[in-house]
């Protein structure tokens, strides 16, 4: 008895804590050995008969195994004390990754990622904490406790990055590994696995299930694969399946969340992103502008190129209304060579070297006009606070003595780069002029003519290691979707004499599956004259 | 000045015949089932839905870009899709129970946007530069297309949880009532039998027609919904790529984005519960009808609020 047990006390086997009572253990997986309980077990059995056969029934499973490794005698415990560490270290894994596994946890994580995210756009993000203080103070809660404590503590002012948000995701990638380890792997290796149906009964016991009178399973056979199905016949039996990947397709769903999740966070460490605006004709140099996101981000050879804004344009609609603006950019490298020349437009960024410069926004800088024929003098111009996406700018020419504490001008309000709206001294309307029209304007003595509107142009830049991963697993995620939609289905025959028994089953598409079946089936066609059968 | 006419012209009659059809499903369902009714109303759906892809199609043409671009165009789209829904099993299997949802669901949201309640006019409009790009075609489809299955299967969902739960409230009730609080489905089923049936005792009857009832309901939405999420999927990741490669980042935890998150993983949900045997049924059909409110948060409810990258999708009730 003890030599059986001890043969290889050093795979740990958590099935056999459910048979405790049995001494003489029937291997139940593939494997011969004996498993780690076995070690403690053939111990005690050597130094203290009876009572010790108690304790290790009443260590089942839900007790910790470590515990009855520490129970060991130390003399005993010294010979094998590494490997029993390793043990406990498998063991505890094991336990870990079928907590892990377990679909209601993992539906919990789900469920509380939703709401947190709920939450997330519920609750102003990014403010100071007086906004906070403000909204949510703690004299009127909300629901009665829902303070401003509550969402600082929890970080909820910045929930898409705060510990709770980013601890439960961690898990539900733990989870998403551990159910694909687990559950779905095995399952797909029953899947795989098929045999013969060798009995009538068993056929006509299964969800769908017919009987061909006058028929030969060959013809069935030949019908079933032209429908796509892969054949198997063997004698007076048949196998048939469809739709395998269906199987597969979910494995492939979990990898690829598992791909996006891991390039996410690549990103988020080891990403830069800077935003400027840079007036027509003016250069920045790319390292200035980019900041690093996290602590892995290095800066490369790109970052020493120059940006030039060549020109800033906008194209516009009949209505007058902004259809698409534009920049024409040069690059040029540390040695003043130009090495990349492009216009660039939203929705058309430029690559160069992993940077990649989005164009997002525009604004106008400076307006260039002649005064009294004097100039060009160029005015600076200001954006002007209004509602919503509209956009206002202003500029203001001081006329008479502009270090009085009353200074009085005419005020000029653009919209966009089309034409500019002139106001007098007083305020009152006085007229509209296009730049470059060269159509002067006589406002209060002076006269006024705009050459030019100057824009400038809202660039993003931005390079992110992460995104080849984050596509590729985009793609992932699209295709396995897709497949997953496809249902296994199954078919068994059997040949009765002249009666072809047939069956099937299928995991997905159980609504449509007598229909199409009935359809397969009614095309076999029928045999009325015995030679044909002979030859079949 | 054609083409606006003669988007009239198919709105109008879209509208009405998808009236008609609802019409005549009510008569059918009062009645007895005859088969001229039927067959009429799926060929009044053909024609709506011929009149929809005219109406989309005339608009495209007219404004020279996709119809696409604000909420009246993003709604007349929903009721093309609805109105696909309702075909496309139609011509695999020829009759099944989600006509009536899928009929009933195209004139309510044909009737909405046609409807004075949004305060703009359905005149095409013009693109903005952003929206300016091929991806528009692929994300918006994919995502409305999306929403018009899940609702699709989620309203299957909240009937099936209405029929079971039903017989709770009207256990009391005597087999008279029973009888005249039959739904329509049930009708219909009860039509379809054969007469040699209704020999048998009438109670057993029911149950047993009704329990096969709520089973098909059951696939149908499990089929329905994971057509959905397919199309949910695409359109999410295509929207992260768009805006990767306009504005340099695919995800930036706007209100629509994450909202479309959140009826991403709760149709997940909804599909993992229906691994597990004990937790099919009604429980699965809880998570779908959470799902159906979601979903309407996710179109409707951000876009009241105006803000974000997704404002073009913005509307003001002419009475608030």
């Amino acid at each position: 008895m003890e030599t059986l047990l001890t043969l290889n006390p050093l795979k740990p086997q958590p099935h056999l804590f459910k048979y405790p009572n049995s001494r003489t253990y029937t291997p139940i997986s593939n494997n011969n050995n004996c498993r780690g309980l076995c070690t403690s077990v053939s111990c005690k059995l050597s130094s203290q008969p009876s009572k010790d056969t108690t304790k290790n029934k009443v260590v089942v499973p839900g007790a910790a195994p470590s515990l009855s490794e520490d129970n060991e005698p130390p003399a005993v415990v010294e010979s094998r004390s590494k490997n029993s560490t390793g043990v406990v270290v498998k063991r505890l894994s094991k336990r870990v990754l079928s907590f892990l596994a377990n679909l209601p946890l993992a539906l919990g994580e789900m469920f509380t990622i939703a709401g947190l995210m709920a939450l997330g756009t519920a609750i102003d993000q990014g403010e100071n904490p007086e906004y906070y203080f403000q909204k949510y103070p703690e004299d009127n809660p909300i629901l009665g406790f829902f303070t401003w404590r509550w969402i600082l503590t929890l970080g909820f002012d910045h929930m898409f990055s705060s510990p709770v948000f980013l601890g439960t995701l961690v898990l539900l990638a733990a989870s998403l590994m551990a159910c694909t380890y687990t559950t779905q792997i095995p399952m797909v290796k029953v899947a795989r696995r098929w045999s013969f149906l060798h009995s009538a009964n068993t056929i006509r016991k299964l969800e769908f299930s017919d009987s061909l009178p006058k028929a030969s399973i060959q013809d069935l056979g030949v019908i079933l694969s032209g429908s796509g199905y892969e054949v198997f016949l063997k004698g007076p039996s048949l196998y048939a399946f469809k739709g395998l990947a269906g199987r597969f397709a979910p494995i492939g769903v979990h990898i690829a969340l598992l791909l996006i999740m891991g390039g996410g966070t690549y990103s988020a460490i080891g990403s830069f992103k800077g935003s400027v605006t840079v007036p027509q004709g003016l250069n920045f140099v790319m390292g200035d502008v980019l900041g690093p996101n996290g602590f892995l981000s290095t800066p490369t050879e790109a970052f020493n190129t120059e940006v030039h804004v060549n020109r800033f344009y906008m194209d516009y609609y009949d209505s007058g209304e902004v259809s698409q603006f534009h920049t024409d950019l040069s690059l040029f490298d540390i040695d003043g060579k130009e090495v990349m020349r492009k216009t660039i437009s939203v929705n058309d960024p430029l690559r160069y070297e992993g940077v990649t410069i989005y164009q997002t926004d525009w604004s106008i800088s400076a307006l260039q006009i002649l005064k009294d024929d004097e100039g060009p003098y160029n005015l600076a111009v200001a954006p002007l606070t209004v509602n919503g996406d509209k956009k206002l700018y202003g500029s203001f020419l001081p006329v008479g003595n502009a270090d009085s504490t009353n200074v009085k001008g005419i005020s000029m309000l653009l919209r966009d780069l089309q034409s500019v709206v002139l106001y007098d001294e007083e305020g009152k309307f006085a007229g509209v002029r296009r730049p470059n029209s060269k159509l002067p304007i006589e406002i209060n003595g002076t006269k006024i003519e705009i050459v030019d509107a100057i824009g400038s142009s809202g660039l993003d830049m931005k390079t992110d290691p992460g995104v080849p991963i984050v596509y590729a697993g985009f793609g992932a995620l699209m295709l396995t979707t897709c497949i997953s939609y496809l249902s296994h289905t199954q078919i068994w025959a059997l040949q009765d004499g002249t009666t072809v028994v047939v069956g099937g089953k299928t995991n997905r598409a159980k609504i449509e599956f007598p229909d199409e079946m009935n359809r397969v089936l009614d095309r076999v066609p029928e045999i009325n004259e015995p030679s044909d059968v002979i030859c079949g | 000045m054609i083409f606006s006419t003669l988007e009239h012209i198919l709105t109008h009659i879209s509208f009405s015949i998808v009236s008609i059809v609802i019409t005549l499903h009510f008569i059918t369902l009062l009645g007895n089932e005859t088969i001229k009714p039927y067959d009429s109303s799926e060929k009044g759906m053909i024609a709506t839905f011929l009149c929809l892809t005219g109406l989309l199609m005339t608009r495209w043409i007219y404004s020279g870009h996709f119809p696409l671009s604000d909420l009246y165009e993003s709604l007349i789209f929903l009721s093309w899709s609805f109105s696909l829904i309702h075909i496309v099993p139609y011509f695999k299997i020829r009759k099944n129970d989600l006509t009536t949802i899928t009929a009933s669901s195209t004139i309510f949201t044909q009737g909405f946007a046609t409807s004075g309640l949004l305060n703009e006019i359905h005149k095409p409009t013009i693109l903005v530069p952003a929206l300016q790009s091929e991806w528009l075609i692929m994300h918006v489809s994919m995502m409305i297309l999306s929403y018009a299955a899940l609702l699709c299967g989620s309203l299957l969902s909240v009937a099936l949880l209405v029929i079971t739960f039903r017989k709770i409230f009207y256990s009391s009730k005597s087999n008279n009532l029973l009888n005249e609080s039959f739904s329509f489905g049930e009708i219909q089923y009860k039509n379809e039998r054969n007469k040699i049936f209704q020999k048998t005792s009438f109670f057993s009857d029911k149950n047993y027609y009704k329990a096969q009832f709520i089973q098909q309901l059951d696939y149908w939405s499990y089929r329905v919904i994971s057509l959905g999420f397919i199309f949910l999927t695409i359109g999410i990741l295509s929207g992260a790529v768009w805006a990767n490669e306009a504005w340099g980042s695919y995800w930036s935890w706007d209100p629509k984005e994450t909202w479309a998150f959140i009826t991403w993983i709760v149709f997940a949900i909804y599909l993992h519960t229906r691994t597990k045997k004990n937790l099919q049924g009604a429980n699965s059909a809880i998570v779908a009808t959470l799902g159906f409110l979601i979903i309407w948060i996710c179109y409707f409810g951000v876009n009241l609020l105006g803000i974000g990258l997704h404002s073009y999708g913005s509307f003001t009730l002419t009475y608030s």
